[in-house]
């Protein structure tokens, strides 16, 4: 993967992107889980969430780089 | 097992001991430990964005810090909610300050003159929306100051500029929502449901003391009717930040606004039902007052749960069947009671107990469905989702005095173009500086019900901030040696900040503290702070909020006669476009607009003087009007009848002519209005043309509108006395 991307002429790097990318899919996981109650489950939503998008973006990043 | 202190103390003695410890422990708990937690979670969010920054090695690690400071609030989803405006305003901003560089870098003229429009726009967009959205908007306008005046400067640096910009604010978001959520979280969801428990009480207590509270001539109804409109609003901005936020108040938003809504409706009947009530004393028989408070007593007493005013949704749910039945055997009791009154009244007397009992059963009505949905707030059943998908509450929507928000406009384009001059004209080195705090502090207390006081305060903060400033920069910093030490320089001056924001009285004060101090903290990546560029910033934010309160001074929209007037005005015009629009309007849609009306203009205050008493008198009448109005236009769409139609029409147009212009004789023409149109409906001839049931919640209505045309006390009868002729007859 570049580690950047000309967006209309402008540099961005793409780790960028990837932080967009993982706020997305964890909001979409947030709403499901709130949909159906799973944060009953979990002790403490919060931090869960948290670590949720570090896992996300962390996985991304590592697939750029 | 045998503790050492039960050796010393009997067990039931230490207990005993304990007792006031115990209750002092929970009080602290609830209140100064809120507190010191609130500041730790402050000062811990501004040292988390500082670090960050410094690490990325950001230019201003100071922009984080403030941009913390300022989103920083006790509930978590207001945090959320400001912070994505924040966010959403400095990419506008940014936006906007790219266009204008590329376009006017060179000339410095129509460069400021653009920029004057743009902040005028964003002013005035801002006095349009509410809160955080609001913000947004003004944050926009200032924005360009920040980015687009040093880009001026160094045209080719605009971009970078921009770009550090924006990382450092989101540096300061990301601090303070992840210190804001994860330690010591702040549900919104408590905070609502306070809120909209202590409402139901209140509400329940003045319907407790309903009938006796008549006798005493106070003007309790008009400080309630505020009371209760801020109440609307705050509920449905406490909704609007529960967007963000994970927690029950999400999943009832709808349920929340469906509750506002009828929370409108009742409390509307409850007023008309109290005047009505008033009026009778004075003018009817006794036994019709007496006859309708009869009726009305089961229902306010249905509602007390063990003696005292229901608490909490659950007690609610426990009194509800209480007042269905209550409801339920309304109009038996109302027709006993008819029969009864039937050979003591006169004919007019006898319509006195119609209007009543007409208006009971449509408090009623409300009453059940608003303590109905209070009941089911936090059930977890699907009875009511099916009621909301049906029909969705209208929201409250954004009701602007046109005038009052392009002066705003006109404001803040104004303080930065006296700024720019007075920076071109003498060459001033602290300019930027000055321009961008002036259009801050001229642009961003707007929207406040008194500018002029809030930037008072507002300058003591910035006083304050000078002197910690002064402390920070030169015997703190200087000796500063690592992360840990420059922690420990700024801590005393965020603490105090943050303290200063805690109480609602020095909110803005600290809100002035904050700004001055992380404005010119003296270090960006190391430390730059000289007395001289100390002295000139000084001088320079001393200068900006200056010109700020003088321009507050100078467009005052809060005060005076004439504000007033315009409110009173725009009030009344909310009555005649319900008698004259071509549709008629939605209830709730008509309500929440004279309430956000009146909203915006007092704030939550008391009501202070006679002239915000009139006001409030204006906002009770129009709604009474108003709501019968609306009533009247809905049973019209359902009559048939051309003649009794026109004659509705006329009378309405009357009522619309009075409100559009109150004089004596217009009111005058609008009772003559009424009182032909009732008699017109008591002819023999429309007795057969129209359904008896309609024409019985026609005429009453009719008479509630001229008893309340004729009050005496009302702010009508002030404006437009009417003349001896017409009272005697």
């Amino acid at each position: 993967m570049p580690r950047e991307i000309a967006f209309f002429d402008a540099l961005i790097p793409t780790i960028l992107l990837a932080l967009i990318g993982a706020a997305v899919v964890s909001w979409t996981l947030d709403w499901v889980f709130a949909r159906y109650r799973l944060y009953r489950l979990i002790w403490y939503p919060a931090l869960f969430r948290l670590s949720l998008f570090a896992c996300l973006f962390a996985a991304l990043g590592l697939a750029i780089y | 097992m045998i503790s050492a202190l039960d050796l010393i103390l009997p067990k039931s003695r230490l207990k005993r001991a304990l007792v006031p410890w115990q209750s002092l422990l929970r009080d602290w708990w609830r209140e100064d430990a809120q507190v010191l937690i609130y500041i730790a979670k402050v000062v811990g969010a501004c040292l988390l964005a500082l670090w960050i920054s410094l690490k990325f090695e950001l230019e201003q690690p100071r922009t984080a810090m403030l941009t913390v400071a300022i989103v920083m609030q006790s509930r978590t989803g207001m945090v959320f909610a400001k912070s994505f405006y924040r966010l959403i305003g400095t990419i506008v901003g940014i936006t906007a300050s790219f266009v204008l560089v590329a376009l006017f870098a060179q000339e410095r003229v129509l460069f400021l003159s653009a920029m004057a429009i743009w902040i005028g726009f964003c002013t005035a967009g801002s006095m349009v929306f509410r809160n955080h959205q609001s913000y947004g908007f003004v944050l926009a306008g200032y924005t360009i100051c920040i980015v687009g005046l040093p880009a001026t400067i160094t045209p080719e640096l605009t971009f970078d500029i921009g770009m550090t910009r924006i990382s450092e604010i989101m540096v300061g978001l990301v601090a303070a929502t992840i210190v804001s959520d994860l330690i010591f979280p702040q549900r919104m969801w408590n905070m609502l449901l306070a809120t909209v428990r202590r409402r139901f009480k209140d509400f329940s207590d003045l319907l407790a003391s309903m009938p006796d509270s008549m006798s005493r001539q106070d003007h309790g109804a008009g400080a309630a009717a505020l009371r209760f409109a801020g109440d609307v609003f705050d509920v449905e901005n406490f909704r609007a930040s529960t967007a963000l936020e994970n927690d029950a108040s999400r999943a009832h938003r709808q349920r929340l606004s469906l509750l506002n809504a009828e929370f409108m409706a009742v409390s509307t009947s409850f007023h008309a039902l109290e005047q009505l009530l008033r009026r009778q004393q004075r003018s009817s028989h006794p036994a019709v007052v007496h006859a309708i408070a009869l009726a009305y007593k089961p229902l306010a007493a249905a509602l007390q749960y063990d003696g005292r005013s229901v608490r909490t949704e659950v007690e609610a749910g426990a009194v509800l069947q209480g007042v269905r039945n209550a409801k339920a055997s309304l109009p038996q009791r109302l027709a006993a009671l008819r029969l009864e009154l039937q050979e003591a009244l006169s004919e007019d007397e006898r319509l006195d107990f119609e209007t009543g009992a007409e208006l009971l059963q449509r408090f009623a009505d409300e009453l059940v469905a608003y303590a109905g949905t209070y009941a089911a707030l936090t059930q977890q059943g699907h009875a009511l989702d099916i009621k909301e998908a049906e029909e969705p509450p209208p929201s409250l929507g954004l009701h602007i005095d046109s005038w009052a928000v392009s002066l705003a406009g006109l404001r803040g384009a104004l303080a930065l173009g006296a700024m720019t001059c007075l920076w071109i004209f003498a060459d001033w080195r602290s300019g930027i500086e000055a321009i961008t705090l002036g259009v801050i502090t001229s642009t961003l207390f707007a929207t406040s019900p008194s500018p002029e006081r809030t930037i008072r305060q507002f300058s003591l903060g910035a006083l304050i901030g000078t002197v910690l400033l002064y402390i920070a920069n030169f015997k703190l910093l200087p000796y500063a040696q690592g992360f840990t030490m420059l922690s420990l320089a700024l801590i005393p001056g965020l603490a105090i900040a943050a303290w200063l924001t805690t109480r609602p009285a020095t909110a803005l004060v600290g809100a002035g503290t904050f700004i001055i101090f992380l404005l010119h903290i003296g270090f960006n990546s190391a430390y730059s702070a000289s007395p001289v560029a100390f002295l000139n910033d000084a001088i320079a934010d001393f200068i900006a909020i200056g010109l700020a309160a003088s321009m507050y001074a100078l467009i005052d929209l809060s005060n005076g006669r004439w504000s007033h007037q315009r409110l009173a005005a725009a009030l009344r015009k909310q009555v005649v476009s319900a008698c004259r629009d071509a549709l008629p309007q939605h209830r709730v849609r008509f309500e929440s607009r004279a309430r956000a009306l009146m909203q915006r203009a007092k704030g939550g205050r008391r009501i202070a003087d006679a002239q915000d008493k009139e006001l409030v008198d204006w906002l009770l009448s129009t709604l009474e009007t108003g709501c019968a109005v609306i009533e009247l236009r809905e049973e019209m769409q359902s009559m048939k009848d051309e003649e009794a139609l026109d004659a509705l029409e006329r009378s309405l147009d009357r009522i619309a002519g009075l409100y559009a212009k109150p004089d004596s004789a217009s009111r005058v023409a609008a009772l003559i209005s009424i009182k032909e149109t009732s008699a017109l409906l008591n002819t023999i001839d429309m007795m057969f043309r129209i359904a008896p049931t309609q024409r019985r919640t026609i005429l009453t209505i009719l008479h509630a509108l001229r008893s309340a045309l004729l009050d005496d006390d009302s702010v009508l009868a002030r404006k437009a006395p009417l003349p001896e002729v017409v009272h005697a007859a």
